[in-house]
């Protein structure tokens, strides 16, 4: 499994196709795939968005990145970094940033490889 | 040794600062928490750290404002979370120091340094989200930033962690 996170606009995208030798558009989009699709996708992109979804349906986050990790040990996943701003005024927003950071970390430690992309530049942090 | 530990929310920087001061040499270990809590969201925030540190036999430490009248007893250890719930207090609480902020964090933060040996603070990265906020808020990220450069300019160590990935920065 591989993480590619970053900044919103940082070409994350375009630092994936170079990594992996694929064109984008054999990715997944998280905002608008079918829940099941995330087992079978090869590259996931905007995951924090999948999560997002996951929470408005009230569905449990627990288990996902137990669940990719055996069911698709080699997804590779791009998510937005979340979490640098001023602590979000509405409860579900301030959820949603959290989790997806939980979520992240637990799947950044099962990780073969994580990527931190700045500028279009992919660094390398795992 | 002082060490700063910074990130993104939910970026698992508390128990990489907990793993820090689990390294030091120090018998006992002081735990200085900052939160003021109000709603029963930041209780249950209290209880997932509190859990977190049970049996690293910690002693807690509330300090929501004037760090700087803060004893620490000989031979101790002492972690400080969050700064950015520290700064929060001094500008909006009552209590606090409010256009004095950054002198009254500053000098806290030294008078810790002084007295103990060993010292992790975690702070808080609130600055790159895009949005625009209002001056009162706008400035409370002003405040936060120049101390959280004050901080990595006295440390020895400086971590950003990155989804549980911590990346040194100094």
């Amino acid at each position: 499994m591989i993480l590619i996170v970053g900044g919103t606009f940082q070409g994350k995208k375009a630092f994936a196709e170079k990594l992996l030798n694929e064109k984008r558009e054999d990715f997944t989009d998280g905002t608008s795939c079918a829940f099941s699709d995330i087992y079978h996708a090869k590259v996931l992109f905007h995951f924090h968005e999948y999560i997002r979804r996951m929470l408005e349906q009230e569905m449990s986050v627990q288990d996902l990145a137990e669940q990719l990790w055996m069911k698709n040990p080699d997804l590779v996943l791009i998510s937005n970094e979340l979490g640098y701003g001023v602590v979000p005024m509405d409860v579900f927003d301030r959820n949603y940033r959290e989790t997806t950071g939980r979520v992240c970390t637990e799947i950044a430690s099962w990780a073969d490889a994580v990527y931190r992309v700045v500028c279009g530049i992919g660094t390398k942090i795992k | 040794m002082f060490v700063t530990v910074t990130g993104g929310s939910g970026s698992g920087k508390s128990a990489f600062a907990e793993e820090q001061i689990l390294k030091f040499p120090e018998k006992n270990r002081l735990y200085i928490a900052t939160m003021v809590c109000f709603d029963e969201e930041s209780r249950q925030r209290v209880k997932r750290h509190r859990k977190m540190r049970k049996e690293k036999h910690f002693d807690t430490l509330e300090c929501p404002t004037d760090l700087v009248h803060v004893r620490i007893p000989k031979d101790t250890a002492v972690l400080l979370e969050c700064m950015s719930n520290l700064a929060a207090n001094e500008v909006f609480s009552p209590e606090g120091a409010k256009e004095h902020a950054y002198e009254a964090i500053c000098d806290g933060i030294l008078h810790l340094k002084e007295q103990a040996a060993d010292v992790c603070v975690v702070t808080n990265e609130i600055f790159s989200d895009g949005m625009v906020y209002d001056k009162e808020t706008e400035n409370y990220q002003r405040l936060l930033g120049r101390i959280n450069a004050y901080l990595a300019e006295i440390s020895d160590v400086c971590y950003e962690v990155v989804y549980g990935i911590p990346l040194r920065i100094k």
